[in-house]
């Protein structure tokens, strides 16, 4: 158990307790409609983009050390036009969905291995607990070297970073099985097999699901990372090149389409959360 | 032994201990097919230890079980549990939950999918099939457990403090749609609570186990007819036997108490 606690994220909509009937109408007082609350939301992104803009034009005008999000968007639209911006977008995303796949997969087997075999929980969980607590990017530098400035190299950073919160999660999900469903399916003869599959793993979907969302985020910045220490193209290349030759707007433009990226995944796991496990909502 | 014939369950010389600890010593007891059986006693009885070794959740020590004259060991499908807390799976919906056990025996044909539809209407869920376990009230969950429960056909059907959980209105009603479903099929039932009211308004025999070590202390038929309406509980005989059943258990309940209070205030250094 010290390895499963130790990281594991607790999956979408059981982190905040449902609240009390008390409480809720303590906050009636202080009314923020969902309506209102995302106004606030827009409120706060433009008013932000806002002062970024005037702070370049008025206080940082050096254009070598800030660009301004207009500039930012323009130079966006103009490598759009040229396709410079879709072939990077296209090598990174390669080099994302590859690493992503491949360490979703082996991390969930994985994971599946050490929660049902205490054999190979004993023999993966110390390096499993080791490597997750490691800054393991830092060997990026190291996967350039063996695996080349092409694409593979960017794919094995991706999943050296992206496989541990799977495989955490993973066995963190299988063990948090709650003990009762387990027996109540055992009362009807169920083989172990059909323990595994109709009951373990379906409740380890939200820790699951859970590990892949965090696996994101870390999973776009070993692209990244991997492209600053050696490529050829990619969103992290262009960033790189942009800083390289003070192209400020250019480096902004690289930092948006990464930020795009990260908030449309997200929002591509959000929907997977809903649709997969509704029960976990309410 | 004319009644041979007529016993569905039989529970014989049942021991088991946990540690240094004997939850049950040498329990006996014959059901008969069709009849509805109450266990009741004080916390620490054993009671649910009986239940989980009748389920195959737990093996005895000494003794056994006997269904229409056949030994059994391990779960299976002769004998099906309705639980405590809900135990449906949240990820299936009314439907999947019910058929369940009919997948996990390989039985899900369809004569058994119709015969579990049947049930989902008996227990008054027709419609619910696809709502999931968290769209449900507390009381229409343990209606699935039930459905659940008798869609294997078990010989025999225990259920473990299943209205527990449920608020005393709840309770009441779900007590009164249990004897109706029981009517129509007059399955061998093995209930255990704490509640000695819903004991005598539900069951045929109530068991009175003692604690420490759980063994029989008294078997008390019901002889109040049936079908039984709720107002059946303000009657004078109901009352006499609630009181009588309350005198046997009373000292092993206040035994139970200062035993559980003794436990706390050493736990609490």
């Amino acid at each position: 158990m010290t390895i499963a606690t130790d990281g594991a994220v607790p999956p979408a909509g059981t982190a905040p307790t449902p609240s009390r009937p008390g409480t809720s109408r303590r906050r009636r007082n202080v009314p923020t409609s969902p309506a209102r609350q995302k106004l606030i939301s827009v409120a706060s992104v433009v008013g932000g983009l806002l002062i970024w803009e005037l702070l370049g034009r008025f206080v940082v005008s050096n254009s070598l050390f800030l660009a301004t999000p207009l500039q930012a968007m323009a130079e966006l639209a103009r490598m759009t036009a040229s396709g410079e911006l879709q072939y990077h977008v296209w090598v990174s995303g390669q080099e994302f969905i590859y690493g992503f796949l491949i360490a979703s997969i082996a991390g969930i087997a994985i994971g599946l291995a050490m929660a049902s075999s205490r054999a190979a929980n004993a023999a993966l969980g110390p390096w499993v607990a080791g490597l997750y607590a490691t800054p393991i990017i830092a060997i990026a530098p190291l996967v350039i070297l063996w695996a080349g400035i092409g694409i593979w190299s960017k794919v094995i950073v991706v999943i050296s970073v992206v496989i541990f919160p799977v495989i955490i999660n993973t066995e963190a999900g299988i063990r948090s099985t709650d003990k009762a469903l387990v027996e109540a399916i055992r009362s009807f003869g169920a083989s172990r097999t059909q323990l595994f599959t109709k009951v373990m793993l379906p409740s380890a979907l939200p820790f699951i699901l859970a590990g892949l969302r965090l696996g994101i985020g870390r999973g776009l910045i070993g692209v990244v990372v991997g492209e600053l220490f050696g490529a050829r193209a990619g969103v992290g290349f262009v960033i790189l090149q942009s800083a390289e030759v003070f192209n400020m707007p250019r480096l902004f433009a690289g930092v948006a389409v990464l930020a795009a990226a990260g908030i449309a995944l997200m929002a591509l796991c959000r929907a997977a959360e809903t649709k997969l496990v509704p029960w976990n909502r309410s | 032994m004319t009644d041979k014939a007529d016993t569905k369950l039989q529970i014989a010389d049942l021991t088991k201990s946990f540690g240094s600890l004997l939850a049950l010593d040498n329990l006996n007891l014959d059901v008969q097919a069709g009849e509805f059986i109450a266990l009741v006693g004080p916390s620490g009885c054993g009671k649910t230890t009986l239940l989980r070794i009748l389920a195959g959740l737990e093996e005895p020590d000494l003794g056994g079980i006997w269904i229409d004259g056949r030994e059994v060991a391990g779960p299976g499908s002769d004998r099906a549990v309705v639980f405590q807390a809900d135990c449906l799976l949240p990820w299936r919906s009314v439907w999947h939950n019910t058929v369940i056990g009919l997948e996990i025996n390989g039985r899900l044909d369809a004569r058994n999918r119709e015969y579990a539809m049947s049930l989902l209407e008996l227990v008054g869920l027709k419609g619910f099939e696809k709502y999931y376990p968290w769209q449900l009230s507390g009381g229409m969950r343990q209606r699935v457990n039930l459905a659940r429960a008798l869609a294997v056909q078990p010989e025999v059907l225990l259920m473990d403090e299943p209205f527990s959980a449920l608020d005393a209105q709840t309770r009441e009603i779900m007590q009164v749609e249990l004897l109706r479903i029981w009517e129509q099929g007059k399955k061998t039932v093995l209930f255990i609570t704490h509640q000695i009211d819903e004991a005598v308004f539900l069951a045929d025999k109530v068991v009175v186990l003692g604690r420490r070590p759980g063994r029989i202390r008294e078997v008390l038929p019901v002889t109040l007819p049936r079908p039984r309406p709720l107002e059946i509980k303000r009657t004078a005989e109901f009352g006499h036997l609630v009181d009588t059943i309350w005198n046997l258990i009373e000292q092993d309940v206040r035994q139970s108490i200062s035993e559980e209070n003794a436990r706390l205030e050493i736990g609490a250094d």
